[in-house]
């Protein structure tokens, strides 16, 4: 065993002592980036691109430490397995204790995409973006690789067998004591196997607690349901069937573990040709993405949602009561009156239709409130059922942290084992607490926040290296199969609590039969798990439905009015949910959803908060609660709402990696730690909030709006949007259906040269905007298909992110209480191409099947195509974005690649190919088969990831074609098609369904259309 | 009379019959050859052409370093961005070319219409359209993304089979300038081949006779060739000629062609070479006027010459004011919003600061040559002069950037800063130029003697009576 200095980086080198001699490894160990990093001026040398995954440095070691490796050609080549033939695997994945269940894709086997579960009834083929990046961490160079012991500021490399030691003594003291003085921490987690080991450990040391924790929690979801049901029966919604749908302060399309399925039920139901479409009312602090499609949003402070919901239900138990509408005198009815009456009279306009639904921010009382209010409207069991919660041995409380703080500060804690998460990093007082704890076991991916103040360090495997079980939301028994071996000694949760309990090492493919071989206890188990492993899942064995029976309300201590003022509200990150994703370069660089801020998080102001305090974006601001405080940057957006300040949790990591932060390697934190202001580990909101500007200013790295747009600017844009993303109520379709056709007069077009006709195929693409919630799905799946490089805040900052595909986000309206659309704008692949025209080299030409190639390789990087892409999708290598993935140390980093897209060098031109790969893929497959391409068998990666289903792809000569289809639909409409450019990319226009007596000039404003057609 | 000046040197009065004589002075053949020659030939030059040239040669060595860090690291190293994918580096190639414009235009298109008083600065003119040509081509050949395989856009053979895209305004431009360079550059060398011989009979030195005996091609000035070198130089200024108009309507076609709004308009042509003649006779004049005082040659390059050149300048500039006001016309007249808003944009958008500059540089300051004071008081001039490149490296910023900045989609609006590459490249064009310059002046006949000597006085002095 060797002693290793006191800098992480050292340990890393540990298994290379041999080249440490070579003075090529001497120079290359003093620059701390072996690219040409040292080359760039200050500024420059940040540039996270480089750093990506790590920087390179910590690759070398990685043949190293590599578990086995053989070299050695395939003498016989292995069964099923055709070298360049992608293969793919059910799996799923397990994020705050739901299952999600994927698809992955492997390539010679590593896998490099992971893709939904078409058949699994809570993926549909769809995923979200924390599932498709989390597949990043997995060749990440700054995964832990070793075990790892602290002892007095040294740290020593270990190997299992050595933990393995140390737990069998440590486990014959513990037992004397019955476990007295040992505690669990973990995540929450849907696994059965997971359980089952727990509670043998229980049983091993019955005095010994387990605490479960998510920062990101729905306790209030089950605690909700306790209060109503007395059980913690979880609710699962069926949007589909949900005509009105109330929504308070939710995250149902956001960080909902069902958030997929949920938007493809909702976009079922906004598509006005197949049916009666829903309505969507939306009353948040924050933005969420439900609220930026919903159909009416009121924007209230988080605080006072819980008495907004009482007047709700107040009226709703009146209608009901007397089912006839009360007399209102409209004319002197206030705006929020009306809206809650409307509100209430649609409610209950469709009893056993309707839906009411809140979010995890709310207490349990408004959950609670509102299962009585779904019971009343006749929706439980219809809009709404049930299902019983996994079990879990944890010990029932709100704050498990505060709880655990407690009792290391009395002394009755021992032994701590932190099974993933990362507490040291949500709650301070917990991390300063710790060291009183004699031995402190963590089992975690990366020796982050959490490991630094442990005594053992222990890898955990990627979910993708070991087998495993769960369940998704909705209740559906998942499977996990690993995709590769280990990359590094990692291990998992269940592999962990077995080596607690027996001093042996189990693999996780034993412990996972063997929990599985009690559920699937039907004739041939053997048969029975194979079929699981290939399906992924068993759509019989999930959790039980129950029909929880609603209790007697409890004293119903009516949450007395909160004091007005300022709130903050604690929100997860879109980019790095909890904190866990902080190293994941994808993520970071996607925009959030609304404020398109990228590695950064900011405190979210509503304009009329931000004007009374004098506070524009980019000013750096103290928000203070109860003398705790933090410093970030402001930014200003319409529609939150009025004295509520959005706070992203996840940022501030400083022990994250190369991406996310790390002290160790030099590297500052991303964003700012918001946690010190909670006052519980799972608190939501609260009050008591002073915010001021500090008189600094931080340039922020927006992929949109890249800087502050001046007067002139926005009432350009006010009047180009309704051409641009045209939409209409549903008043103006049933009138008009065509009505986006006519959104735009032109005269006719002409081309200056002839046209080409179409080939064999004509591969076009639709987008329905009426679908689109704006997710950013597609952005990642993209990046992760087609090898977009991430380019870092700096270069972000400039405005030269690589993304292929984006979501553009307008406002139009109020800027108090705004309508927001989203248009995702990727290459419209134009028949008469501005590009194709000007590029002097001939690198971007036509296909004769209409698509708009680039030829990398031709390129020479003049630029002009893209200053004449009206629709600026076009995306060139300003640097040099992906040359450190040739080095030959990084190995890892390079594994991600899908090696059927050509990754692009410095000063060439790129963008979206239509996912060329893919089609030439099925292409040559239906010529072998010699059979005609099937529509649909061609998926575009964006395409297949959107959970609202709003993309297809085909081929336009094929009239039968979805995409064939969508383009004959009357709401269809070509962008900028004035400049005849012929896009083969068509939108389809936004439609919006508010209720009559809500509507406002501005709603029926936009795509004015027929009235200029006349 | 009494409009007589005391002022010999100011011949700017027009005398109702009688020419102004185009040399002052009581020079002869021989004095003429005298003056020009001693620039060149003496030991050592001044000091100040030492302080000149050092400085000079450090801003060259500064743009051949930072080409050097752009090409190794990447066009990332300029401030060009998504939406702005050319900024400065089109900016100074458009103003360089501009510049280079005024040395044919003063030999080929004067010479043409029998404009005499052309020989006294045609020379000068044409060095410095060279070498703003020098710079202008470094900006197109570097700014690409991948520089080592620029060849591409060349027409050449290859086993790729792969040509250039015909269609592509940019490959025009290639042609375009490298048949400009080519033919300016022959022009040039041709005229001066008479000078040079007469350098060479005068050397002393063994290096100045080779050289200068290789440079000038075996000229005996024996009437033959007189005859044929006449006639030459007739049919290269009629090749040059179409080529003024052809260069900067090409580089405007970059331009004109694309679909960006602003960008997108047929006004550009004439614009344009407006434009580039303005800024060429404003950087003359801007050269001319501290050479003259320097050099010892104001009988030479007279004040009349300057007015001369004063009042194209007030001429184009008017061309270009009523440009700028046009192109508003047009988008507000086209009805085309985008058209519209590339407009207002320009003049009340982020860049504003740079439109109102480029209005005041261009379209106000020329206007000050009405007053003949300021056409004939050199240091006037220059100030003039001064501003108009100004403006005229602002209209190209303008053009390009602000365009480019606000296009389409608002989601895709971007600004525009440069970074010190972009500042330094600049600067340091401009220190070539004045390197070049000041090689030029220290070994080349700065001045065609041969064709000054043809319009003296002296030589013509039996012809009025």
């Amino acid at each position: 065993m060797t002693a290793i200095g006191d800098t992480a980086e050292k340990t890393y080198w540990r298994s290379l002592e041999e080249l440490a001699a070579t003075p090529e490894f001497t120079e290359f160990l003093h620059r701390e980036f072996p690219v040409a990093a040292s080359e760039f001026p200050e500024s420059m040398s940040r540039r996270r691109w480089l750093q990506l995954m790590g920087a390179s440095l910590s690759m070398a070691g990685i043949s190293g430490c590599w578990q086995k490796e053989t070299i050695a050609p395939f003498a016989v080549r292995p069964e099923n397995r055709i070298p360049g033939i992608p293969q793919r695997f059910a799996s799923s994945l397990e994020i705050g204790g739901a299952a999600r269940p994927v698809v992955v894709t492997s390539y010679d086997g590593r896998p490099i995409k992971m893709e939904g579960h078409v058949d699994h009834p809570a993926s549909l083929g769809a995923t979200d973006t924390f599932t498709q990046a989390s597949l990043l961490h997995l060749y990440d160079p700054d995964r832990s690789r070793d075990v790892l012991q602290f002892e007095r500021d040294q740290r020593y490399t270990r190997t299992w067998d050595d933990f393995a030691e140390f737990v069998k003594t440590l486990a014959a003291s513990a037992r004397e004591s019955a476990g007295k003085g040992v505690r669990v921490v973990a995540e929450r987690s849907s696994s059965l196997s997971r359980a089952r080991l727990a509670g043998r450990l229980l049983k091993l040391f019955p005095n010994a607690k387990w605490y479960e924790h998510e920062p990101v929690s729905r306790i209030n979801e089950r605690l909700g349901s306790k209060l109503a049901f007395g059980s913690e029966a979880r609710p699962v919604f069926d949007l589909a069937r949900a005509d009105i749908v109330l929504a308070l302060d939710s995250d149902l399309f956001d960080f909902h573990p069902n958030s997929v399925t949920l938007i493809r039920a909702w976009s079922e139901r906004r598509v006005p040709e197949s049916g009666p479409m829903n309505r969507v009312y939306a009353v948040e602090s924050q933005f969420s993405t439900l609220g930026t499609v919903a159909d009416h949003r009121f924007a209230l402070r988080s605080a006072d949602i819980a008495a907004f919901f009482a007047t709700v239900a107040q009226a709703v138990n009146t209608l009901v009561a007397s089912d006839k509408p009360a007399n209102v005198d409209m004319a002197h009815e206030d705006a929020d009156a009306k809206f809650v009456r409307v509100l209430a009279s649609d409610l209950v306009a469709h009893r056993g239709r309707s839906l009411v639904v809140v979010g995890p921010t709310q207490p349990p009382e408004v959950h609670a409130a509102a299962h009585r209010l779904n019971k009343l409207l006749g929706n439980l069991g219809e809009t709404v059922t049930f299902v019983f919660e996994p079990v879990s041995v944890a010990v029932e409380t709100t704050d498990p942290l505060a709880d655990l703080t407690a009792e290391i500060e009395r002394g009755e804690v021992d032994v701590l084992v932190m099974l993933g998460g990362n507490p040291a990093y949500e709650s301070t007082a917990l991390a300063a607490a710790l060291p009183k704890v004699t031995h402190r076991l963590r089992l975690g991916s990366y020796v982050d926040e959490s490991s630094l103040v442990s005594t053992w360090h222990l890898p955990r495997a990627h979910q993708m290296e070991t087998w495993g079980d769960g369940y998704s939301y909705d209740g559906t028994l998942t499977l996990r199969q690993p995709l590769i071996d280990p990359i590094f000694s990692g291990r998992s949760d269940e592999e962990l609590l077995g080596l607690l309990c027996s001093g042996e090492h189990t693999g996780s493919e034993s412990i996972t039969r063997a929990t599985l071989e009690d559920v699937l206890s039907t004739g041939n188990f053997e048969e029975a798990w194979r079929k699981l492993v290939h399906d992924g899942f068993l759509p019989d064995r999930g959790l039980s439905k129950v029909t929880p029976e609603l209790q007697a309300p409890t004293d119903a201590a009516a949450d007395a009015k909160r004091p007005a003022g300022l709130e903050v509200v604690f929100t997860p990150s879109s980019s790095t949910y909890d904190g866990r994703f902080a190293n994941n370069g994808w993520l970071q660089e996607t925009p959030a959803p609304l404020t398109k801020i990228t590695w950064q998080n900011a405190a979210l102001l509503a304009p009329s908060t931000a004007k009374e305090l004098k506070i524009t974006t980019g000013d750096v601001v103290k928000v203070t609660i109860r003398g705790k405080s933090v410093e970030l940057p402001a930014y200003v957006l319409p529609g939150q709402a009025k004295n509520s300040i959005g706070l992203a949790l996840g940022y501030g990591r400083t022990a994250a990696g190369h991406v996310g932060g790390s002290l160790v390697a030099g590297v500052a934190p991303v964003g700012v730690n918001i946690a010190p202001l909670r006052v519980h580990s799972t608190t939501t909101f609260d009050g008591d909030v002073q915010i001021a500007p500090v008189g600094k200013r931080v340039t922020l790295a927006i992929t949109q709006d890249h800087h502050a747009i001046d007067t002139v600017g926005l009432a350009e844009i006010a009047g180009r949007i309704g051409q641009l993303v045209r939409e209409g109520t549903q008043k103006q379709y049933a009138e008009h259906p065509d009505f986006a056709q006519h959104a735009v007069h032109h005269p006719p077009l002409e081309s200056l040269w002839t046209e080409r006709s179409s080939e064999g195929h004509a591969w076009g693409m639709s987008i329905d905007l009426s679908k689109c919630v704006g997710c950013n799905a597609c952005l990642v799946a993209c990046q992760s298909e087609n090898n977009v490089p991430i380019v870092g805040p700096e270069q972000v900052a400039k405005g030269r992110e690589m993304h292929w595909i984006r979501v553009d986000r307008y406002f139009a309206g109020d800027v108090d209480n705004p309508q927001i659309v989203t248009q995702p704008v990727t290459c419209q692949h134009c028949e008469n191409a501005p590009c194709e025209q000007v590029c002097p080299v001939a690198a971007t030409v036509h296909s004769p099947e209409g698509l708009n190639d680039m030829a990398y390789n031709r390129c020479v990087g003049t630029r002009y195509c893209a200053n004449n892409c009206p629709y600026k999708v076009r995306r060139f290598n300003f640097l040099d974005f992906t040359g450190h993935l040739e080095k030959a140390n990084e190995e890892l980093a390079r594994l991600i690649i899908n090696p059927e897209v050509t990754v692009r060098s410095r000063g060439v031109m790129e963008k979206c190919t239509f996912c060329v790969q893919r089609i030439q893929n099925v292409k040559i497959q239906a010529k072998n088969d010699q059979l005609p391409i099937a529509d649909g068998a061609i998926q575009t990666a964006c395409q297949q990831a959107c959970p609202a289903a709003a993309i297809s792809f085909g081929d336009l000569l094929d009239k039968q074609s979805q995409v064939a289809k969508a383009h004959a639909n009357p709401r269809a409409y070509a962008m900028l098609a004035e400049l005849n450019v012929k896009p083969r990319t068509k939108y389809l226009a936004r439609i919006r369904n508010p209720h009559p007596e809500l509507v406002t000039a501005e709603l029926e404003g936009h795509g004015h259309a027929h009235d200029q057609t006349s | 009379m009494s409009t007589v000046t005391a002022d010999f040197l100011n011949n700017t009065q027009e005398q109702p019959g009688v020419r102004s004589p185009l040399v002052l002075g009581r020079h002869d053949n021989t004095t003429v050859t005298e003056r020009i020659c001693q620039i060149a030939e003496s030991p050592k030059p001044p000091r100040a052409w030492y302080i000149a040239i050092s400085i000079s040669s450090s801003f060259t060595l500064m743009l051949f370093g930072l080409i050097g860090y752009l090409v190794t690291t990447g066009v990332g190293v300029w401030g060009n961005n998504a939406p702005v994918f050319w900024a400065w580096d089109i900016v100074n190639f458009v103003f360089w070319v501009g510049i280079g414009h005024a040395g044919t235009l003063i030999s080929a298109i004067l010479f043409l219409f029998r404009q005499h008083w052309r020989t006294s600065i045609n020379r000068f003119a044409e060095a410095m359209t060279i070498f703003a040509v020098v710079c202008a081509g470094i900006f197109p050949s570097v700014h690409v993304g991948r520089v080592w395989v620029i060849y591409w856009l060349l027409p050449v053979p290859n086993q790729n089979a792969i040509w250039p895209n015909f269609r592509s305004p940019l490959l025009w431009d290639v042609f375009a300038v490298s048949t400009y360079a080519t033919v300016s550059l022959l022009f040039w060398y041709m005229g001066m081949i008479p000078d040079i011989a007469t350098f060479r009979d005068r050397a002393t030195s063994r290096w100045r006779q080779v050289v200068y005996g290789v440079l000038s091609l075996g000229w005996t000035g024996s009437a033959r060739q007189w005859h044929r070198y006449e006639k030459a130089y007739l049919l290269l200024a009629a090749l040059a000629t179409p080529l003024v108009l052809s260069v900067h309507t090409v580089v405007s076609f970059d331009f004109a062609v694309s679909q960006v709004p602003g960008w997108h308009t047929t006004i550009f042509p004439p614009y344009f070479v407006a434009g580039a003649v303005f800024s060429g006779f404003a950087m003359v004049v801007t050269l001319m006027v501290p050479a003259r005082a320097f050099f010892g040659l104001k009988e030479l390059v007279t004040l009349r010459h300057l007015e001369n050149m004063n009042k194209i300048i007030l001429v184009t500039g008017s061309m270009v004011g009523y440009a700028y006001a046009m192109e508003f016309f047009t988008a507000w007249y086209s009805g085309n919003r985008y058209e519209q808003f590339a407009f207002i944009n320009r003049a009340f958008g982020p860049y504003a600061w740079a439109y109102w500059t480029m209005v005041t540089c261009n379209v106000i300051s020329p206007q000050l040559f009405w007053f003949k004071k300021v056409r004939t008081t050199p240091w006037m001039m220059v100030i003039v002069c001064i501003f108009v490149n100004i403006g005229m490296w602002f209209e190209r910023f303008v053009i390009t950037v602000t365009s480019l900045s606000r296009d389409f989609l608002p989601s895709s609006w971007g600004y525009y800063k440069p970074t010190f590459v972009d500042i330094g490249m600049f600067v340091g064009s401009f220190g070539l130029f004045f390197t070049l310059f000041l090689l030029f002046c220290r070994f080349l006949p700065i001045v065609a003697m041969a064709e000054v000597k043809s319009v003296m006085p002296a030589n013509h002095a039996n012809e009025d009576h």
